[in-house]
């Protein structure tokens, strides 16, 4: 159910791409000591440790991956033991939110979660301010919440849906456009998420409409939705991608490469590519839930801060095949070159970006209006 | 239908007479190593009320669901109207039943669950509302057609049950214990009912009870069964005076058993001592031959039996025996003293006394004299 | 006195200790201090309806994600006129009805089968078959349609030994009919056992001695008597189809939702508590209408109150 993908970072794609450029530079300054940074400050006057934290996170590899590459090194670093509370993003929402509201401690101590999902927390308030954490200043621009106030979130990777398809079902090389969805022969073999998340908006180039035009004018996404939906596309969610590829029931799916990637391991056959009219970039970030009591809220934060150094997010995002926001990282050997795992400049070029603002603001007429083709 | 199902006066398209209605040959029920019938054979003559009274368990209900097709005999053979029924299944007889809670269907008015069979078994739809209305009539509910089951009285739903039953003017009429749960009031003014009906269609009938009372009232003929076996097949009044063994003497009226040893036997009478007391009685079954010596049972019936203070009171009957009387019960019409007599070894007999105001009310502890005819004491070998 | 037992002597002392208490006078109260659960369960269930009904009212601002403080009806319209919801509605009812059309005619043979017949061992083997699916759940034997249904499933692994398809036979409505079947089946046998139970043998026999052959006793006889068992089973099977969420969600493949799963799309998917309130409460009212229309037209069946009649 991790459908929820939206970037945070209001920006136009240049300004985006000058700004990691700048990073790239410094990185190889601050790579070599900045792994304790933070935890190691903070001992001097660290206040009393709880027994555990919770973190909220999505299963299968998601959870192995952040067990990994976090949570195990920072129990290692401080003696607290992590748990991992696997339920759903979009379950948790309403619980934190009542909580909140009714002045209660949260469930949970972070909220590992789509960068939108976050941003409509924040929208509400419910979120504590990260801008204090040490490693913020190591980060990449990526990691930063645009459009919002100070740091309510902390965004720690970034991620692409791309078209992932089975190679035996293309002898004539891979597809190079979302039309290929449209061929007959994958009439009911292909998937997409059950909302259409990552699907608007190359639809909307797809159907010969522009970037630019969204949300003023998403016409031509709906017709070429209209038309796929003729091709009776199952519907799911994360898990749901990777099943399907294993159990042969889909050829092509719009999907995050993490899902596709999964099967790949399992040792099915699935390749994926970034079609010619491009490829939705999210993030996904971690923010904790107001209401914590004093000494719990700054080991929850140190659990972040601790995410954002390069040794976790260099173990966690290999687990994921992600790229992430802390400079110096080395890509996973299958990802070298990947266009779902963008480094530079020119591979940011083939991928679609949109304001947070106006995904938070439009994403349920949005859903509403691909349920309502796909529910027909 | 066939011109025998046209009239209610079934009389005017009469069979002739005298010739068997059902006939049951050999029939046999084995329900693993239990022998529910055992080896039944009776005919039943046409226009005949008949009967089969037993206690629960005698295997009477087993044999008539056995005519009425909804058991297969295991052995032996059942006709009605001459002709072997053995592959017919019930919905093709024509027979009509009453059953023990009266299975009427609930989800009908009167008028329509008398309609059902008519309409089951393809009559004229013409001529079915006045047949019915017909048949109401006859069970006196003329006006009761279009109540619902639940809105009739339990007398009420035992005519409807009636009616049904007849209305296709089957062959035969089985009555299976219907009155069974009926109070004791109620219970006897319908044996009256089915009398009358039963006589007024001149329908073989043939009735399940345990009801010994019930089977004299209302029936031409009576078998009694026990233990599967048919135990006797007469007349009630034959049943009644002549029980064929002292099952049937036990099971119909109120008897009394004196045991005792044979100490000599001429043709019909016999001589016999019970305790310290000689007595005398009948020999019934005379195709067994009776020896001194032997153990008997003599069977006297309570209202047979005379009680008086004295005994020059009773100097016209040819057995006098002292005793003590140990209970008095008093039921309205008749008086039952239980007398212990202790030259019979102490036997407690039961005696009526049916015109208490002509005599004296004797209370418990009271020694008395009881008394009885020679006549009335039947013996049958133990 | 001596000769009491000592549970008598008890019983007297915590008899005397209760009508000190609870005087006799107040026995009357007695069945509605035991009516004070439910009464209790079911005013908080009401509680909860006047929250949602408010909810249902305010609409959802997405640039606060806070609910409005002024009260419009807006989600009403919307739940009203957008084809989304009414789309939904259709499949739902459509889907409901016809759930409870096939699942009451293939119940009744199997509930008719275990109360009458004479084997104990076929009745033991039915009431197994009946129960066994109850303990494994909804979910997990959806996914178990999943994997026998599914492309490289036990079926399609089959067919293709005789050389056909493999067939898409899960992910559209009727898997979805399908799986609601079988999981409403044990309700409509275990409703209409009672009914066919309270039908005497003998009336049938006695259908069956006025010249009525099996299938008339069936039609005349049967059915008009279990018709209580039919009102009670083609309810519960109807308002539980109607209100599926699991299977709809795990067997349609996304595009087969049903109510509930749009209502779990407004509370959970896109935070819009109002619109979920709403379209909860629609449900709400079009189930009790559905229910009350039942009741007035053939009347409580099973689920009755009064005495039964006979």
């Amino acid at each position: 159910m991790k459908d929820l993908k939206n970037p945070i970072l209001e920006m136009t794609r240049r300004r985006f791409l000058s700004a990691t450029a700048s990073i790239g530079s410094v990185a190889a300054l601050s790579a070599a000591g900045m792994s304790t940074v933070g935890l190691q400050g903070a001992l001097a006057a660290e206040p009393e440790k709880p027994k555990e934290i919770i973190v909220r996170a999505w299963g299968g590899s998601w959870v192995d991956s952040l067990k990994a590459g976090v949570s195990d090194s920072f129990t290692k670093l401080t003696g607290i033991a992590v748990r991992h509370d696997l339920t759903e993003d979009n379950e948790i929402q309403p619980k934190v939110w009542a909580a909140v509201a009714q002045k209660r401690v949260p469930p949970i101590h972070v909220n590992w979660d789509t960068t939108t999902n976050a941003t409509k927390s924040a929208l509400r308030g419910v979120t504590e301010d990260l801008s204090d954490l040490s490693n913020l200043a190591t980060v990449t621009d990526l990691a930063k919440p645009v459009g919002l106030d100070g740091y309510p979130i902390v965004n720690t990777y970034g991620y692409v849906y791309v078209l992932a398809y089975r190679p035996s079902a293309f002898p004539d090389g891979p597809p190079t456009s979302w039309k290929a969805l449209l061929d007959p022969k994958f009439k009911g073999r292909i998937a997409l998420y059950n909302d259409g998340i990552g699907f608007h908006f190359p639809a909307q180039v797809a159907g010969g409409g522009k970037v630019e035009d969204i949300p003023g004018n998403m016409q031509p996404a709906w017709d070429f939705i209209t038309k796929v939906k003729d091709q009776r596309p199952l519907l799911g969610e994360d898990p749901d991608f990777t099943n399907w590829f294993q159990n042969g029931e889909i050829d092509l799916a719009c999907t995050i490469s993490t899902n596709a990637r999964e099967a790949k391991k399992n040792g099915v056959d699935i390749k994926w590519v970034v079609p010619e009219e491009g490829a939705k970039f999210e993030t996904d970030g971690l923010w904790i839930p107001k209401g914590l009591p004093e000494n719990e809220l700054y080991w929850a934060k140190q659990y972040i801060n601790h995410a954002l150094t390069r040794d976790a997010q260099q173990v966690w995002l290999d687990g994921l095949g992600l790229p992430g926001v802390v400079p110096g990282l080395t890509p996973p050997a299958d990802l070298v070159g990947d266009p779902s795992y963008p480094t530079t400049p020119e591979d940011f070029k083939h991928l679609i970006r949109v304001s947070n603002k106006i995904q938070v603001e439009n994403e349920s007429a949005w859903f509403g209006k691909f349920k309502a083709i796909m529910q027909s | 239908m066939t011109a025998a199902k046209t009239g209610l006066d079934r009389l005017a398209v009469e069979k002739p007479v005298g010739s068997t209605a059902v006939s049951v040959r050999n029939v046999n029920m084995v329900f693993g190593d239990y022998r529910a019938v055992d080896d039944a054979s009776f005919d039943l003559e046409e226009g005949k009320f008949l009967t089969i009274l037993g206690p629960s368990g005698s295997g009477k209900t087993t044999l008539l669901r056995m005519i009425a097709g909804f058991q297969a005999p295991t052995s032996g053979e059942i006709a009605i109207n001459g002709i072997p029924v053995g592959q017919v299944p019930p919905n093709k007889r024509s027979i009509g039943m009453v059953f023990q809670k009266l299975a009427l269907f609930p989800h009908m008015t009167a008028a329509q669950n008398v309609a059902f069979p008519l309409k089951m078994r393809r009559f004229d739809a013409r001529t079915i509302p006045s047949r019915v209305a017909k048949y109401l009539e006859l069970v006196k509910l003329g006006g009761f057609a279009n109540r619902r089951i639940h809105e009739l009285s339990g007398g009420q739903q035992q005519r409807v049950a009636i009616a049904r039953a007849l209305v296709f003017e089957p062959d035969l009429l089985l009555l299976d214990e219907p009155l069974a749960a009926l109070d004791r009031k109620l219970r006897e003014e319908m044996q009256l009912e089915f009398r009358r009906i039963q006589r007024e269609l001149g329908v073989s009938t043939i009735n399940v009870t345990h009801d010994q009372r019930e089977a004299l009232v209302v029936s031409d003929e009576i078998i009694v069964m026990d233990k599967g076996r048919i135990q006797q097949n007469a007349k009630p009044s034959a049943t009644y005076r002549q029980p064929s063994n002292s099952f049937v003497a036990g099971f119909i009226g109120v008897t009394n058993f004196l045991s005792g040893l044979v100490t000599d036997v001429t043709d019909s009478d016999v001589a016999f001592v019970a305790g310290t007391q000689p007595l005398f009685g009948r020999w019934v079954s005379t195709n067994v031959r009776l020896k001194a010596g032997q153990t008997v049972k003599g069977a006297v019936r309570a209202e047979q039996i005379r009680v008086a203070a004295t005994p020059d009171r009773l100097d016209d009957l040819q057995t006098t025996v002292a005793g003590t009387v140990m209970d008095v019960i008093f039921e309205g019409e008749r008086v039952v003293y239980e007398v212990r007599l202790p030259s019979l070894q102490d036997a407690t007999i039961r005696v009526f006394d049916h015109d208490p105001s002509q005599h004296a009310e004797f209370e418990a502890g009271a020694r008395v004299f009881v008394g009885w005819n020679a006549r009335d004491v039947l013996i049958f070998a133990e | 006195m001596r000769a009491y037992p000592l549970t008598w002597r008890l019983l007297d002392v915590l008899e005397a200790g209760v009508a000190k208490v609870f005087p006799r006078r107040l026995a009357g109260a007695t069945p509605y201090l035991m009516l004070a659960p439910a009464v209790l369960l079911v005013g908080l269930l009401v509680l909860g309806l006047f929250q949602i009904a408010d909810g249902s009212l305010r609409t959802l601002d997405t640039t606060t994600f806070l609910m409005s403080e002024s009260y419009s009806l807006d989600n009403f319209r919307r739940a009203l006129t957008e084809p989304l919801f009414r789309n939904v509605a259709l499949k739902s009812f459509t889907g409901s009805l016809i759930v409870t059309a096939i699942t009451l005619m293939l119940a009744l043979p199997y509930a008719y089968v275990m109360v009458r017949t004479k084997s104990a061992a076929l009745r033991k083997i039915l009431l197994i078959a009946l129960f066994l699916p109850f303990f494994i759940g909804q979910v997990v034997r959806a996914y178990g349609w999943l994997i026998i249904l599914g492309n490289q499933g036990l079926v399609n692994e089959t067919l293709s030994f005789l050389g056909i398809g493999p067939f898409r036979l899960i992910y559209n409505y009727p898997a979805v009919l399908f799986g609601l079947i079988q999981y409403m089946l044990p309700f409509a046998v275990l409703m209409l056992a009672p009914a066919l139970t309270a039908i005497p043998e003998e009336t049938e026999a006695a259908a069956e001695s006025l010249g009525a052959n099996w299938i008339q006793t069936f039609i005349h006889v049967v059915l008009p008597m279990a018709r209580p068992g039919f009102v009670g089973a083609g309810l519960v099977v109807m308002t539980l189809s109607l209100t599926d969420f699991a299977i709809p969600a795990i067997l349609g493949g996304g595009s087969q939702d049903f109510i509930a799963n749009a209502i779990y799309d407004q509370f959970f998917r896109t935070s819009d508590q109002g619109l979920g309130a709403t379209l909860a409460l629609l449900l709400v009212a079009a189930g009790s209408t559905l229910v009350a229309l039942v009741f007035a037209l053939v009347g409580t069946g099973t689920l009755g109150m009064g005495r039964a009649k006979q």
